[in-house]
């Protein structure tokens, strides 16, 4: 094993050498191509047959170098384009094969809001106002849900009631009938549905914003 | 012929003190010291100024207390033949040591044998050197126990460039110290309240003491046993779980100045028990790359009898199994929870002493040596099984405390709970942000996303709520900030 890896050394600094031999270094060289010719003659032969010339100024050795440069490159190119057209199984679905709806309702305090006869009534341009806003909070942090976008299909403020202002609402989101009841048990459970809603409220930045939602009074439950 | 006579007028001064019983404090010795060399000043020649000097600060320290014994390389090559000294150390003057007569115990009137006694067995000083833990190790024996701490000195005999000499003086100062527990039990002591703490040799010396006394004494606690000329040797030969009503024993450098195998009631394997974090790899960071895997145990036991510290050791039948965290139940243990290496390891004694167990945990680089260990559980909804490491970081109060999953690639699979074991450096009383980290350790394989549905963290020491979050996407190699939830009941 060895004196393999020292015949493959001596013919590196044997080609260096061959190339300063104009600057005097030629004696040195011959001297040591005897030392090693004296050791073995394989080194000579391998030497020999890496120098071949194959075609004009090609000599073996660099045939072998660009061959495994090459294979090297070829594996790299190969590697790189594998990662860039990978297609990510989970973000491709079909919408419209999502048919099964599935509701939860629940209501939620806005401690900010003070209660006016109006907002009885969701056609008053106040409950209008109100109810879009909110609406639009949820719409929002659903549809940009990793796990649940997909599936949303809508929010829906539904009355507002006393108490400093409590709003009742519905969630609706749509599954595919194909394995529905892992989706029922995991994704679209109670638990992560009322989960996303309530971690979103507790990252709410301000509390005297006057939409702010009082995390701890927020409920949920499904509609069956 | 004048430098005799000013020693003699410090000496006498200072004996006058003694004589009249008055313990000489620092400030008293000082000023005895001044008063000497105003003497020397007036009446004599400058140039045996300083030597008097150094005379008269020896005479004091020589008064105040006994010291370790200190020897050098020198002695060591030589070779020292055994002296075994006894240091006594008790709450009414915890710095002070004061050697104890093997033969006359009723010259010490603090040496209180109603109360507990732990001895302090130091190891192979091939140096001569005095243990550097020395004065630590006993403050806080003190605090620990209220009664009389006894640094063994045998470094006249530990001191010895021939381990096998060394080796030899263990079974010799087992013997001394037997005679001398023999006494102190004659004088009322009981085995029961005796407890021996041995570093490496001095490990096997308590077990050997232990084996004379028909391993009555109440506890032996083993700093990483010496393993050389000790493994594979009959229990007669080294120390046992025999040896002592309870013997817990550490491990951490078991791949060379330590021994492998289980020998006590307990067996502690810090850090798998083989290379410690922080100490150096390579023979080029010269005597620490030998000795610093070994000398961790003491450090270990240091920051064990400190109050901020507790290592939480989980039993478990390999290393490996106790990094998956599938050792984490201690249920068998009832309240009191997986053991704690230790002081306190004492507690759980009733249920330890049936068999011999392995116990396994890790530690921090630096002291504080002990981490803080949480349950990570994360499920996600990701179609094709994910593999990968997950790096946690927790923020609260301007500080981080950071825990990598990394000694092996985990499994995640769509709507199956993976149980994570986190190690984080450092307790943070509050957590406000989370940081998560998803990596695979692939260069040319596509990035991966972990699609987390929930993930949760549980505090394994304090009876708190976990802190869940919910759908989260994990990008490879991207940090995830969030703000952690209490988490509610599980469905699922």
């Amino acid at each position: 094993m060895e004196f393999e890896l020292k015949t493959v050394k001596t013919n590196g600094t044997d080609e260096g050498e061959r190339v300063t031999a104009g600057n005097g270094g030629a004696p040195e060289a011959t001297e040591r191509d005897a030392l090693f010719a004296g050791q073995s003659s394989s080194v000579c032969r391998i030497k020999k047959e890496l120098n071949a010339v194959i075609c004009s100024r090609a000599r073996l050795w660099m045939v072998i170098i660009i061959i495994v440069f090459i294979i090297i490159a070829v594996i790299i190119i190969s590697l790189v384009l594998c990662s860039v057209i990978h297609e990510d199984l989970d973000e491709k679905y079909d919408a419209t094969l999502f048919n099964i709806s599935q509701s939860f309702n629940g209501s939620f305090r806005l401690p900010n809001q003070v209660f006016k006869e109006q907002l009885l009534t969701l056609n008053s341009s106040e409950g209008n106002t109100l109810a879009t806003g909110l609406q639009k909070k949820m719409v929002d942090l659903y549809r940009s849900s990793p796990a649940l976008g997909r599936y949303f299909s809508e929010a829906r403020i539904n009355a507002f009631r006393n108490g400093s202002v409590i709003a009742d609402y519905q969630l609706t989101f749509r599954m595919p009938a194909e394995g529905q009841h892992q989706l029922r048990n995991f994704t679209l459970s109670r638990e992560m549905v009322y989960n996303v809603f309530r971690q979103f409220l507790f990252d709410q930045e301000t509390q005297s914003e006057p939409m702010y939602i009082d995390p701890r009074s927020l409920s949920c439950s499904q509609t069956y | 012929m004048g430098t005799g006579v000013t020693s003699q007028e410090c000496f006498t001064c200072e004996h006058n003190d003694l004589g009249q019983g008055v313990w000489l404090s620092w400030k008293y010795c000082s000023t005895a010291k001044i008063i000497c060399t105003l003497l020397v000043e007036s009446m004599f020649l400058w140039q045996y100024l300083t030597t008097l000097l150094l005379i008269a600060v020896q005479i004091c320290k020589a008064q105040k207390c006994d010291d370790f014994t200190d020897l050098d390389l020198n002695n060591a090559i030589i070779g020292t033949s055994l002296r075994v000294r006894l240091l006594l150390y008790t709450s009414a003057n915890p710095e002070c040591g004061s050697l104890v007569s093997h033969t006359n115990l009723s010259a010490h009137p603090q040496f209180n044998l109603s109360r507990p006694t732990s001895f302090i067995i130091h190891g192979y000083r091939p140096t001569g050197s005095p243990p550097v833990w020395l004065n630590n190790i006993t403050q806080l024996m003190l605090d620990r126990t209220n009664g009389n701490v006894i640094v063994v000195d045998w470094n006249h005999g530990a001191a010895n460039v021939n381990y096998l000499k060394a080796v030899e003086n263990t079974y010799k100062t087992a013997e001394n110290l037997t005679a001398f527990i023999g006494k102190m039990r004659d004088h009322g002591a009981t085995l029961n309240s005796t407890h021996m703490i041995g570093v490496s040799l001095g490990a096997h010396i308590s077990g050997f003491v232990g084996k004379r006394l028909n391993g009555e004494i109440g506890r032996i606690t083993a700093l990483d046993p010496a393993g050389p000329q000790f493994t594979g040797k009959p229990p007669k030969d080294r120390l046992d779980f025999t040896d002592a009503q309870f013997v817990d024993v550490l491990h951490t450098d078991i791949d060379a100045l330590g021994f492998r195998a289980p020998l006590g009631h307990i067996d502690f394997y810090a850090n798998a028990g083989t290379d410690q974090p922080g100490c150096p790899k390579t023979i080029f960071s010269g005597g620490a790359y030998f000795k610093c895997d070994h000398q961790r145990s003491v450090l270990l036991y240091l920051d064990a009898l400190k109050p901020v510290c507790n290592f939480r050791a989980f039993p478990c039948s390999s290393y490996n199994d106790f990094m998956d965290g599938i050792c984490m139940d201690c249920n068998q243990f009832g309240t009191a929870g997986c053991p704690v290496f230790g002081y306190d390891i004492i507690k759980w004694k009733d249920v330890l002493r049936i068999g011999q167990t392995k116990a396994f945990f890790n530690t921090n680089k630096v002291s504080p040596f002990c981490l803080t260990g949480y349950k990570v559980d994360v499920i996600i909804w990701n179609q094709e099984v994910r593999w990968g490491y997950i790096t946690v970081k927790l923020h609260g109060n301007g500080k981080e405390a950071v825990a990598t999953i990394d000694h092996k690639s985990s499994k995640f699979q769509r709507y199956k709970e993976t149980h994570l074991f986190a190690q984080f450096d450092k307790d943070l009383q509050t957590v406000n942000k989370v940081s998560l980290t998803f990596s695979t350790g692939n260069v040319f394989k596509p990035k991966y996303k972990l699609r987390v549905l929930r993930v949760r963290l549980t505090h394994m020491e304090r009876k708190e709520g976990p802190l869940c979050r919910y759908d989260i996407l994990l990008q490879e190699n991207k940090e995830v900030t969030f703000r952690p939830i209490p988490c509610e009941e599980s469905n699922f």
